[in-house]
């Protein structure tokens, strides 16, 4: 590894290590992954200490450019891997020589124990308990919109652990080994029908101590952190029909000729205002980017989210409007009417997870518009006084 | 075309901004809106000086060599002051129409008094039907050797009173053709229609006999009408996305001075909510106008589509925003000293000039179907 490399030696190093290294074909396992973090690839940005090479920005993307021109994978974790992120920013450095290379390489499987019944919009008012054990802590409580809980290895999770200060100030952050028998996973049916997310019960689990980020109430600084790496990789997450048959997502001209609708200038004049919807958040998003990199800080990216929103219920109501009473119907032998009324449904997904609209609509306001907040009435009592319910 | 750096540009708006700052303020505006031609003369000077007027005029005639990118964003600045003047007529339609018609002898005589300043051309379109189609026209031409005479009825002809010379838009037995008027000849009838933005001046133009000078075209005449109105589309989607910002502006800091019950209204959830959803309103607005205006530039395949989307797409959210602003601020905007009706009038103004919303949908769904 060279020392403060030029852009043209550091791009001839990672073309050569990817010239002996990477076959066309191979599989990225954790092995794979473990080459890539051994030559230091995995993380350019982090610390030479860390696995990394304390590089830019801009010299990592060239590392990224490289293996995405050959169809590698492993790079650029130090953006994407959130679990990564948040263990090397936070971790007690024993727990973090364990974790963090295995995260790194994939090894371990990870899910995230943040939302409750109790506490959706208002995540600082979570009530599973960590009570302090002298090495380790024992957790009591409800978990729930966690996906891929079953299998995982470590769920981040969030607990109170101080009840006589305010709600911010009372929550730690844990790595919980969910391989214990205090944690009981339950799929959870959602209004599609489908199961993505779980909901997790814990009852006198235990983690030890070292698997504490920060101090034992720190978390929601902690949190703060893995939230904005999970937002920078939310991106467009939103789903497309399911059945396939339907075209592409913003075809409604397509289904409309079909269904023998394209006619009718109601239906063509909301054609137009719902495209429209799709390709002006196009727009924006490339104007924001066109920005970015002039340098300036652009609202608008905030904006994406809600937009998207808009965009999957208004686009699921003109399926609805074109198909007329064969959205009556579903089963595979009508897959339109399965896909306008499974985008129904599945646009509150969008709507209502990761922030509501009206949640987001908060943010922006105050974020962008720079509008004065609502006040709290619970922000500086203690925990134990908040009213729930 | 001119290059312009985005320097220039900046440049440009930075000092468009400082004079309208200076001489197009809102008491200026309400100054000027209760004239009769409606347009400050000293403003206009002031704007030729600066090369506004003849920024679409290319070089050869005395004009900036300016395109769509530029007379977009002057528009905003336009938009976000309220200006009051002919530009979108003179400046914009008609020189539209002079250079697409590709008559050099109309474009040497008529485009460097357009861009000193000294002229002011405006475009009939439309009759009384008021749908800018060819359909719609409402003029028609007679031949007698080589010799034309115009009657009928051009209505909504913007600015079509201050004018002293009119491109009239006339159905011929071989189509339609343009035709060049002074409004001083014997037989034109030229009346100002009173207008619901008081900004704006329309006018209803009648033809009787009038003797009137073709100008030929290399070209079917209608194309260039359609380019021109294109490229007055663009600049009224810049107008409009800049309008809306300065009324966004507006409403988000009285949103945060005005209080009741104690706290800023700014900060309940009922007003917050509704500002941001004009922030997407005016981000996409200006994204779609800023769009159209670079493919109309380059003229890519998708530019018709482009501006159809950004017609329909920046009125609607002009006039959501003027109207939503209304209700945010409260009684104090139902007051006719309060600016925002001012801007409420533009936008319904602007939603109609060059086909309305619903056309423009249309329009749009058809490219779709060409596409799919």
């Amino acid at each position: 590894m060279s020392i403060n490399p030029t852009d043209a030696e550091l791009v001839a190093e990672v073309r050569e290590w990817l010239a002996v290294n990477w076959d066309q074909g191979r599989k990225h396992d954790p092995e794979w992954l473990g080459k890539v973090v051994e030559a230091r690839w995995a993380v350019p940005r982090w610390p030479t200490e860390w696995f990394g090479r304390g590089l830019g920005d801009a010299q990592a993307r060239l590392v990224e450019r490289e293996f995405k021109a050959v169809g590698a994978h492993g790079t650029g974790q130090d953006r994407s891997n959130l679990w990564a992120n948040t263990a090397l920013a936070y971790a007690t450095p024993e727990f973090k020589a364990k974790i963090v290379p295995a995260l790194l390489r994939d090894e371990v499987k990870m899910c995230l124990l943040y939302s409750e019944p109790g506490a959706g919009s208002d995540l600082a008012g979570i009530r599973t308990r960590a009570d302090s054990h002298g090495d380790h802590f024992v957790v009591n409580g409800q978990k729930v919109w966690t996906s891929s809980a079953a299998d995982a290895d470590y769920g981040m999770l969030i607990a109170r652990t101080d009840w006589d200060v305010p709600k911010h100030k009372g929550i730690g952050f844990f790595f919980l080994p969910m391989k214990q028998p205090g944690i009981d996973v339950r799929p959870l049916r959602q209004i599609t029908d489908e199961a993505h997310f779980n909901e997790v019960f814990i009852t006198d689990a235990t983690v030890p101590a070292a698997n504490l980020l920060g101090t034992p109430t720190q978390g929601w600084e902690v949190l703060q952190t893995a939230l904005a790496y999970e937002r920078s990789l939310m991106g467009d997450r939103a789903r497309g029909p399911r059945s396939g048959a339907g075209g592409s997502t913003g075809d409604m001209i397509g289904l409309a000729r079909e269904a023998g609708t394209l006619g009718d200038p109601l239906i063509r004049q909301d054609i137009a205002r719902v495209t429209a919807l799709r390709t002006l958040n196009g727009l924006n998003n490339a104007r924001a980017k066109a920005d970015l990199a002039q340098g300036s800080s652009s609202a608008i990216m905030s904006l994406g989210k809600l937009a998207m929103s808009r965009i999957l219920h208004e686009e699921a109501r003109l399926r609805t409007s074109i198909l007329g009473a064969a959205s009556l119907l579903e089963g595979p032998q009508f897959p339109r009417a399965e896909d306008a009324n499974f985008l129904t449904l599945n646009a509150y997904f969008t709507s209502i997870g990761g922030g509501t609209d009206q949640i987001q609509r908060n943010i922006i306001g105050e974020r962008v518009l720079g509008l004065p907040k609502e006040p709290e009435v619970d922000r500086d009592m203690p925990f134990r006084q908040v009213r729930s319910g | 075309m001119a290059e312009f750096t985005s320097d220039d540009r900046g440049a440009l708006r930075e000092a468009l901004r400082r004079l309208l700052q200076d001489h197009g303020s809102e008491a200026d505006v309400r100054r000027t809106m209760i004239t009769d031609s409606g347009h400050d003369p000293a403003l206009w000077r002031r704007l030729t000086d600066m090369g506004i007027t003849g920024l679409l005029v290319g070089e050869a005639h005395g004009g900036g060599g300016g395109g769509p990118i530029e007379i977009e964003m002057v528009m905003e600045e336009a938009g976000a002051a309220l200006l009051c003047s002919p530009l979108l007529s003179t400046g914009i339609l008609a020189v539209g129409l002079l250079q697409g018609l590709g008559n050099a002898e109309a474009a040497a005589r008529l485009l460097p008094a357009i861009a000193d300043g000294s002229r002011i051309a405006t475009v009939a379109i439309t009759g009384t039907t008021g749908t800018w189609t060819e359909a719609g026209v409402g003029v028609t031409a007679t031949r007698s050797g080589e010799d034309w005479t115009l009657d009928g009825t051009a209505s909504y002809v913007t600015h079509g009173q201050l004018a002293d010379v009119l491109l009239v838009v006339a159905d011929t037995p071989d189509g339609t053709a343009i035709f060049e008027v002074e409004p001083s000849t014997a037989g034109v009838a030229v009346a100002a229609l009173p207008t619901f933005d008081h900004t704006l001046r329309l006018a209803r133009i009648n033809f009787s006999g009038v003797p009137a000078r073709v100008l030929a075209s290399n070209r079917p005449a209608w194309e260039a009408v359609q380019e021109a109105m294109d490229l007055a589309l663009v600049a009224l989607a810049g107008e409009q996305a800049g309008g809306a910002r300065a009324v966004l502006d507006m409403t988000v800091a009285y949103a945060k001075s005005r209080v009741q019950f104690g706290r800023a209204i700014g900060s309940f959830q009922a007003i917050k909510h509704m500002a941001t959803d004009l922030l997407l309103e005016t981000e996409s607005a200006t994204s779609a106008a800023r769009h159209a205006a670079r493919c109309l530039a380059e003229n890519t395949p998708d530019a018709a589509a482009a501006i159809s989307l950004a017609a329909f797409a920046c009125a609607d959210a002009f006039v959501t925003t003027t109207a939503t602003s209304i209700q945010m601020h409260g009684g104090i905007a139902f007051t006719w000293d309060h600016p925002a009706h001012l801007y409420l009038r533009r936008a319904r103004a602007d939603a109609q000039l060059f086909g309305n919303s619903n056309y423009h949908r249309e329009r749009y769904v058809q490219h779709l179907e060409r596409q799919s």
